[in-house]
């Protein structure tokens, strides 16, 4: 893999463009990560609540990513769907201090995961369990309890404690992203 | 991608039909079918985006939504969603058709707001291609909930440097303006940062948006003027503005500041084209300018007129054709440049020439003109055919000899095919020249004959038929028309044959000789279809038949002069009592001045009941007087007067005095109002005084408690004196007692009461309070019915007005007289007129009057010889004694 791509570069093919939609309840720190997930000159020093949807551009070593950055608010929830269809991976964010909201976290995070669009063609489903840092947070393995994603067989999914303040555990989850990406990839064109 | 080369070669293949289509001239888009626009959007979805292909298929889906294809609200959210994927690319041409599709989507589809965000991230972004448009696509899908958290960004792209965003930003505030005006004011300081900007768009612009702002602050939008007039605007757009903010603080107020003009008139200097054409617009278009006033702007409007550029010669015609109209002699100075505009290639700056020269033209080139205009008057739009028939319309007013030469071109207009509006206009033109000018009758209503022989709107011929009626039966041969009348009974719509009908029987009731042959004409009638035309024809027919001259005079011509409402509630009244015992009282019913539209329609319900619609008048006031049993006994109400105010409108009471003319007795109403939140009054009562002591308050009745921002009526009921007297001057104080209460709730601080007194102003009780104005169709017959009993006669100087018009005007207010037969109407450059004038004075004497005012032209003074004949001598007497 490491052989190919690094091939791939030689021979001046560039970086793949794939889509990925971020989503997660409002409050979560979506916005943040993607802020962190850019390069220092273009990150913005101000984030706002997201109205709608924005797209981010950003890259790790072998893919650039178009970013969909969904707003997490409940009447924007249900925009989330129609971007599933073209999209290559599904960031989900959640802030893992937040226990209150467990259960609704839950449903929504499954009707993310059963969804037609992700269940079936099979895209990966990064999981970030945010704000680790704040005392008191849930564990990884916690939060895989409580949101009963044992019970989960179907999709490919994986899920990393994060910090997008810091930007602690991010690259590691992307690495995971991206080679789940590519995955998906090789295994849509054989 | 393995697609690639095939999409290519099919994008090539189609970039070269397209090519094609281009040098053939045809439209690319002209045949798209809507489906497929939105199957091709379904390119939106893929990975990677394909950009041209996606380009080209917004162009395709905008241009299919701009002509007005219906597009579903779930197809547009589909497009819509498409749409906010393509935001991945970053192509700009892709991006900028992104925001032109999400203002056009924004009324269709659902969610649109979800793009707020990367509409946001746009607008604050560093690509400059992308702010301005961004901008403009926010402001159209953003609501006053979300304005509030973008307006920080609103703010600083106000009085952003570029000045494209900076535009765009406050032409999008002035559209947020009609939804979310509170936030949009909010930025005023920044709008009033950008009118300094050097970019003429945005000056004008932000000039616009602060106007908006304050537009309903009038003292504010003053303001606005001056300061601005002052420092000078660069942007001409700017400028223009102005001048018509400054136009309409000119009109709005009733003591414009003269600053303000001048301001206006300076613009005529103004280096741009543009400012001095508007500038001459706005002092033309302005109510009450002196010729002096007037004369630099016609003379800017003739520099106009020699421009290379054809818009500024159309618009200096235009407003100089429409300035013809009040200011012919000031026009009349730029009659060598319209000459030179009549062979003008454009048709339409040619027809406002010629229209204008008609206007303000000589008497001896109006046929030369005609002959011009006539040449291309097919080629022109119906519009413009109807100025021209206005033209007409004025001309042959000043020029009554040249009908001869009008009523042919009208005709030959009138058989041409128009619309509806120009048929109207030319048909009101011929209606218009008849009753001005006598000459022209007989050549007039055989062209309205003829019309009416192929007429498809139903309300030009009803209208012609009841013109014939009135108008045709006085003709030397009355008889010729009766063919065209009987014609359209037989071929015409319900709405037709009616007026038909009563066509017919005002020739019967008119013409004696010719009473017969309409009996015969209307018993055939009596067979329509239609109810409406057999009910007219049966009332006609009996009435011709059977009713004396007079009653036939009464029904049939002057027509029933009740207001309807008023009819319809006595009658109601009449029915619920239940007791047919007694005849239903015609006398009850409040008169108006006009008589029903169609009147013949209503009279065969009451014709056995009562001879002839008396005068009495009963005003919506009429049920709450009846209510008070101190009135009751005075009989029905014969007039009441408008609402006078004696207050101040901002007093602290204010007072409306409404007089009630009964048959021996007057009741004066006081409507008054309680302005002051923390009083409450008691006793509140108007104290009248007459200094001659003539008049004498025979009953009051007070206001017991009037609290704060109620209105309650005071009554006070005088008698008219036994000397005769019908008019005076009584002195007038308001009287109440004032109770002290809590603003709040309303609730008295204490049982505590003290006395007041507020001046009023003078009441005034006029002859014409007596006088009902009644109009008479036939006014030479009722004058003769009268006889010579009681006629008075009078002789004098007017002082007090400058011209025939105005005198006429005034003799007929201090009468309470009404004109009859448009003699109202005084032909213009005319030293003497007579004004027939009619009414019904109180008790129900008919009062006739003949005003006959002369004009001195060495001196300019006016002279009136008035004649009165009523019924009963002392009338006579006590009418003329309100002019002498």
């Amino acid at each position: 893999m490491g052989f190919l791509s690094s091939l791939s570069n030689l021979f001046g093919m560039g970086k793949k463009d794939v889509n990925i939609v971020v989503v997660g309840l409002d409050n979560s720190g979506k916005t943040t990560i993607l802020n962190q997930l850019k390069t220092p000159e273009t990150r913005s020093q101000q984030i706002v609540p997201t109205v709608g949807h924005v797209v981010t551009n950003f890259s790790t070593q072998n893919l650039s990513f178009h970013a969909f950055d969904m707003a997490g608010q409940m009447k924007y929830r249900s925009t989330w769907e129609s971007y599933f269809h073209s999209s290559q991976g599904v960031i989900f964010v959640l802030d893992s201090s937040d226990r209150v909201r467990m259960e609704l976290l839950k449903d929504e995070l499954w009707l993310v995961l059963d969804h037609k669009d992700v269940a079936s063609r099979g895209i990966p489903v990064v999981i970030l369990a945010n704000k680790m840092d704040i005392p008191g947070a849930m564990t990884c393995a916690d939060i895989t309890a409580a949101l009963g994603l044992n019970l989960h067989r179907s999709g490919t999914w994986s899920i990393h404690s994060t910090c997008a303040l810091t930007g602690d555990g991010l690259d590691k989850a992307m690495q995971q992203l991206s080679s789940e990406i590519q995955k998906y990839l090789e295994t849509r064109k054989s | 991608m393995s697609g690639a080369p095939k999409t290519k070669g099919a994008q090539s293949s189609r970039m070269k039909t397209n090519k094609k289509d281009e040098e053939s001239g045809g439209n690319v888009y002209a045949h798209l079918d809507k489906t497929s626009v939105l199957q091709e959007c379904r390119a939106f979805n893929e990975t990677p985006i394909n950009i041209k292909k996606c380009t080209h298929s917004l162009t395709k889906l905008i241009y299919i939504i701009q002509q007005g294809e219906p597009i579903g609200r779930t197809e547009a959210t589909e497009a819509f969603f498409g749409v906010t994927k393509l935001w991945q690319s970053k192509d700009v041409n892709l991006r900028r058709m992104i925001y032109l599709a999400v203002k056009e989507l924004a009324e269709v589809s659902d969610d649109v707001i979800i793009v707020t965000s990367s509409l946001t991230k746009d607008m604050t972004g560093r690509e400059d291609l992308y702010r301005a448009a961004a901008i403009r696509a926010l402001c159209k899908i953003t609501d006053t909930g979300m304005l509030q958290t973008i307006e920080r960004y609103m703010k600083q792209a106000i009085v952003d440097r570029n000045s494209a965003i900076s535009s765009s930003a406050i032409a999008s505030s002035i559209h947020l303006m009609r939804k979310s005006s509170e936030v949009v004011r909010r930025w005023a300081n920044e709008v009033q940062e950008a009118v300094s900007s050097d970019n003429h768009m945005v000056q004008y612009h932000s000039l616009a948006l602060l106007y908006q702002i304050r537009a309903n602050d009038r003292l504010a939008v003053n303001k606005l003027v001056q300061k601005f007039s002052k420092n000078a605007l660069r942007s001409p757009y700017a400028v223009c503005y102005l001048i018509r903010i400054a136009t309409r603080c000119l009109v709005d107020d009733d003591q414009p500041d003269s600053s303000v003009f001048t301001f206006i008139e300076s613009c005529l200097r103004h280096k741009s084209e543009m400012v001095v054409y508007e500038a001459a617009r706005a002092i033309v278009s302005l109510p009450q300018t002196t010729p002096s006033e007037i004369q630099p702007a016609i003379t800017a409007l003739q520099m106009c007129c020699t421009s290379p550029k054809a818009a500024v010669r159309f618009a200096a015609v235009r407003t100089l054709n429409k300035v013809a109209m009040a200011h012919p002699n000031a026009v009349m100075s730029c009659n060598v440049d319209l000459e030179k505009f009549i062979t003008d290639s454009n048709r339409s700056i040619a027809t406002l020439a010629i229209t204008t020269l008609l206007k303000t033209g000589a008497e001896s080139s109006v046929e030369r003109l005609m002959q011009q205009i006539s040449g291309f008057v097919n080629e022109i739009s119906d519009e413009f055919k109807i100025v021209v028939v206005d033209a007409i319309r004025s001309l042959c007013s000043r020029y009554p000899r040249k009908h001869t030469v009008m009523m042919p071109f009208l005709a030959k207009m009138l058989r041409n095919d128009g619309s509806y509006d120009y048929k109207k206009a030319i048909v009101e033109t011929i209606i218009a020249i008849i009753e001005e000018n006598p000459d022209a009758k007989v050549a007039g209503l055989a062209h309205l004959c003829e019309f009416i022989e192929d007429c498809e709107h139903d309300n030009l011929s009803t209208r012609v038929l009841h013109l014939l009626g009135r108008e045709a039966p006085k003709t030397p041969n009355p008889s010729s028309y009766i063919r065209f009348i009987y014609n359209r009974v037989i071929l015409e719509s319900t709405k037709v044959r009616a007026a038909a009908v009563t066509a017919l029987a005002k020739f019967g009731a008119q013409c004696s000789d010719l009473r017969p042959s309409i009996q015969v004409l209307l018993k055939r009638c009596l067979l329509d279809s239609d109810d409406e035309v057999r009910d007219r024809a049966t009332f006609y027919l009996k009435m011709l038949t059977e009713a004396s001259e007079s009653l036939i005079h009464n029904f049939i011509l002057d027509g029933l002069q009740v207001s309807p409402s008023g009819l319809e509630l006595k009658i109601l009244d009449y029915l619920r009592s239940q007791t047919y015992s007694s005849p239903f009282d015609l006398r009850t019913v409040p008169v108006t001045q006009q008589a029903l539209s169609q009147p013949e329609k209503r009279v065969p319900q009451l014709v056995e009941e009562e001879e002839k619609p008396k005068a009495p008048k009963v005003e919506p006031y009429a049920a709450q007087l009846a209510a008070i049993p101190q009135f009751a006994a005075l009989g029905p109400v014969f007039k009441s007067s408008a609402r006078i105010a004696l207050t101040e409108s901002i007093a602290e009471y204010t007072v409306h005095m409404i007089k009630h003319t009964f048959a021996n007795a007057m009741v004066l109403q006081f409507e008054c109002k309680n302005t002051m939140n923390d009083q409450l009054l008691l006793d509140v009562s108007v104290e009248l005084e007459d200094p001659d002591g003539e008049w004498e308050t025979k009953d009051t009745i007070i206001i017991e408690k009037l609290p704060y921002g109620e209105v309650h009526s005071a009554y006070s009921l005088l008698e008219f004196p036994d000397s005769g007297a019908i008019a005076g001057s009584l002195g007038a104080i308001l009287k109440f007692k004032v109770m002290d209460v809590d603003p709040t709730s309303g609730e008295p601080d204490s049982d505590d009461t003290y006395d007041q007194t507020y001046v009023l102003e003078e009441v005034d009780v006029n002859v014409s309070d007596s006088v009902q104005s009644v109009a008479k169709t036939a006014f030479a017959s009722a004058w003769e019915a009268l006889g010579d009993d009681a006629t008075r006669e009078e002789t004098f100087q007017l002082s007090t007005v400058e011209n025939i018009p105005d005198a006429v005007k005034k003799v007929s207010e201090i009468l309470g007289l009404v004109p009859c037969e448009r003699s109202d109407r005084v032909p213009e450059g005319k030293t003497q007129h007579t004004v027939y004038l009619s009414g019904v004075f109180r008790g129900g004497y008919d009062v006739l009057s003949k005003a006959t005012v002369a004009i001195d032209p060495s001196d300019n003074s006016i002279a009136m010889n008035i004649i009165i004949k009523s019924n009963e001598p002392l009338v006579s007497d006590l009418v003329i004694s309100a002019v002498v």
